[in-house]
């Protein structure tokens, strides 16, 4: 687990730099609402994972981020700056990868690399073509020639070789292969140990399982969550089987609150857990146990709960 | 002003630019080698009706007078609807592009990640656009006068003759321009943006025409932008029209500065 950026402060506190942070942030469009009162922070140095169902508002928070919006009520910071007033200037430090990328017919990787370091200001050309190579993308084909998965990583390189301080990513492994997958993964990780701060929305739950520090998911507009994914795992629920030492099984009833029994049969029962195993440990330390199995916390279902309002937690 | 931005924004508009620049020379070449033939007939046989009359004071927006003179020949090269609608066509191809064609096209995402302000990159834009209009005045004038090689006529209109003329036709381009550019800023489609400042210049050109023949029509005639463009008055007085150029001018800096602040203020979305 990385650790967040501290910034230490007068009096000997410290505190994360937050890279990204928004205050009540809104957007209305007419009486529909696509982001309602979103309080969030992103701490320098984390990857920070953005979740939500279609239309919850993911896509227009971003866009607020990255000044393409202005927001109908609310703030929105990033480095300290205000995303719709100093966009531009944020923009030097930000790599983004749009949700459903296009690219200009005419524009092979090559050119785009070169494009870019002239608008950037920036040569980027080396670092996009060491990229190219991490990808495996031929830059001389032109766009209208690429498979959505090539535009893909086109579009990551672009986002990618400037080394920006911040990367924002919507939906970014869409399109790749799980090869692809991987080394986008890898990338990431490098690019946090670093000290760059990745924010990403995704629906792939595996990768925000594997790559965030802290995960935020949005529902309707509001923010319902955002929290470590380790506090996450802490509350996920988890498959136990418990197989008792033979005739020594005990009776169904004495299995404690954090252990809901699902199915006892045969000296063996396949249960959930709730929460941490330390209790669990601590519970069948006294107890004729024969082989115990704990799976790994049930992240998917507690993502599906928050997607599907259950009151699961 | 980036320079990134404007590289990006001549590299799209070259191809159309140089096929609006052949066209514009070919034509104007065409007019400028045929229309000398044509005077003794149009004399003798057309202008004697006055309707045909009117509809040429209509295309002139002036007082026709004598159609033979070769000043007259140059205006109608200059007038014609077809050269209108090239460089007319080109203007709006162009200035559609930002925001309203790279909404449509969804590329406008990929502009808005770079660290450019949004008056930069329409400043940029805008600029490689003025310039490829100066292209297509240059092409027009070139086809002019190689079309001329091949006429008849002795009398011959030159880069100093013509120069009145071709200001006032480029900046007549720049005011469209101007009013694409608003257009864009003002949708995300741009078949919306190009059918809306279309629509208004079709209107802009039955009014200059009606104004010439009706009454009514000739009391707003001021609102359409070809009553500052008179090629055929220009040619006769041999004097730069300094108000039409201020007016069309102003109309083409106050369209640009309106749609560069709405560019500046609002959403940008592609769904």
């Amino acid at each position: 687990m990385r650790a967040a950026r501290l910034h230490s402060l007068p009096g000997g506190q410290a505190t994360p730099v937050s890279i990204i942070e928004t205050e009540k942030l809104t957007k209305r469009y007419g009486r529909r609402v696509g982001v309602e009162a979103l309080d969030l922070r992103v701490g320098e140095g984390t990857v920070h994972g953005f979740l939500g169902p279609n239309g919850s508002g993911k896509t227009t928070t971003i866009r607020l981020l990255l000044g393409l919006m202005r927001s109908s009520a609310g703030r929105a910071k990033i480095f300290g700056r205000d995303c719709w007033r100093d966009a531009h200037v944020i923009k030097r430090e930000v790599g983004y990868l749009p949700g459903d990328l296009r690219l200009y017919s005419w524009l092979t990787g090559r050119s785009a690399l070169r494009l870019f370091s002239t608008i950037r200001k920036r040569d980027i050309r080396r670092q996009g073509a060491q990229l190219a190579e991490e990808f495996e993308l031929e830059l001389n084909v032109r766009a209208r020639f690429m498979s959505r998965g090539m535009r893909q990583k086109l579009g990551l390189i672009l986002a990618l070789a400037h080394e920006p301080r911040l990367l924002v990513l919507d939906e970014p492994t869409t399109a790749l292969d799980p090869i692809m997958q991987d080394r986008l993964n890898g990338r990431l990780r490098r690019m946090s140990a670093a000290g760059h701060t990745v924010f990403f929305s995704s629906h792939t739950l595996s990768e925000v399982e594997q790559l965030c520090d802290r995960v935020a998911i949005l529902r309707e507009g509001r923010l319902i969550t955002d929290e470590a994914l380790d506090d996450l795992r802490a509350r996920a629920r988890r498959e136990v089987i418990i197989r008792w030492q033979p005739d020594h099984e005990p009776a169904p009833g004495v299995a404690p609150a954090f252990l809901t029994l699902v199915d006892a049969q045969k000296g063996e029962w396949r249960c959930t857990l709730s929460g941490n195993a330390d209790r669990l440990v601590q519970w069948l330390a006294d107890r004729p146990v024969g082989d115990v199995s704990i799976g790994r916390p049930d992240l998917e279902t507690i993502f599906r709960d928050y997607y599907s309002r259950m009151e699961a937690l | 002003m980036n320079r990134g931005i404007a590289l990006k924004a001549a590299r799209e508009a070259l191809g159309v630019t140089i096929a609006f620049a052949i066209a514009a020379m070919v034509f104007e070449g065409l007019l400028a080698a045929i229309l000398p033939v044509v005077p003794e007939q149009i004399t003798e046989q057309w202008l004697q009706i006055g309707f045909v009359q009117k509809i040429f004071q209509g295309l002139l927006g002036t007082k026709v007078g004598n159609l033979t003179t070769s000043t007259a020949l140059t205006a109608i090269a200059w007038v014609h609807p077809m050269v209108l609608t090239i460089f007319w066509a080109h203007a709006i191809t162009q200035c559609t592009q930002i925001p309203a064609g790279e909404i449509d096209h969804g590329t406008i995402d990929l502009l808005g990640s770079l660290p450019v302000s949004r008056l930069g990159l329409f400043t940029s834009t805008f600029l490689v656009w003025l310039l490829d209009g100066v292209v297509l005045v240059i092409a027009a004038m070139a086809g002019h006068l190689i079309g001329q090689q091949f006429a008849p006529h002795a009398d011959r209109s030159g880069w100093a003759e013509l120069a009145p003329v071709l200001v006032n036709l480029y900046v007549l381009y720049a005011a469209v321009c101007g009013l694409a550019a608003l257009s864009s800023v003002a949708s995300d489609r741009r078949g919306r943006a190009v059918a809306a400042v279309f629509g208004v210049l079709i209107g802009m050109y039955v009014l200059n025409f009606l104004a010439q023949l009706w009454e009514p029509a000739r009391s707003v005639s001021f609102l359409s932008v070809l009553y500052y463009y008179r090629p055929l008055d220009v040619l006769r007085e041999g004097v730069w029209p300094a108000r039409d150029l201020i007016v069309l001018g102003a109309a083409g800096a106050v369209t640009w500065v309106v749609a560069a602040v709405v560019f500046s203020r609002r959403d940008i979305r592609t769904v």
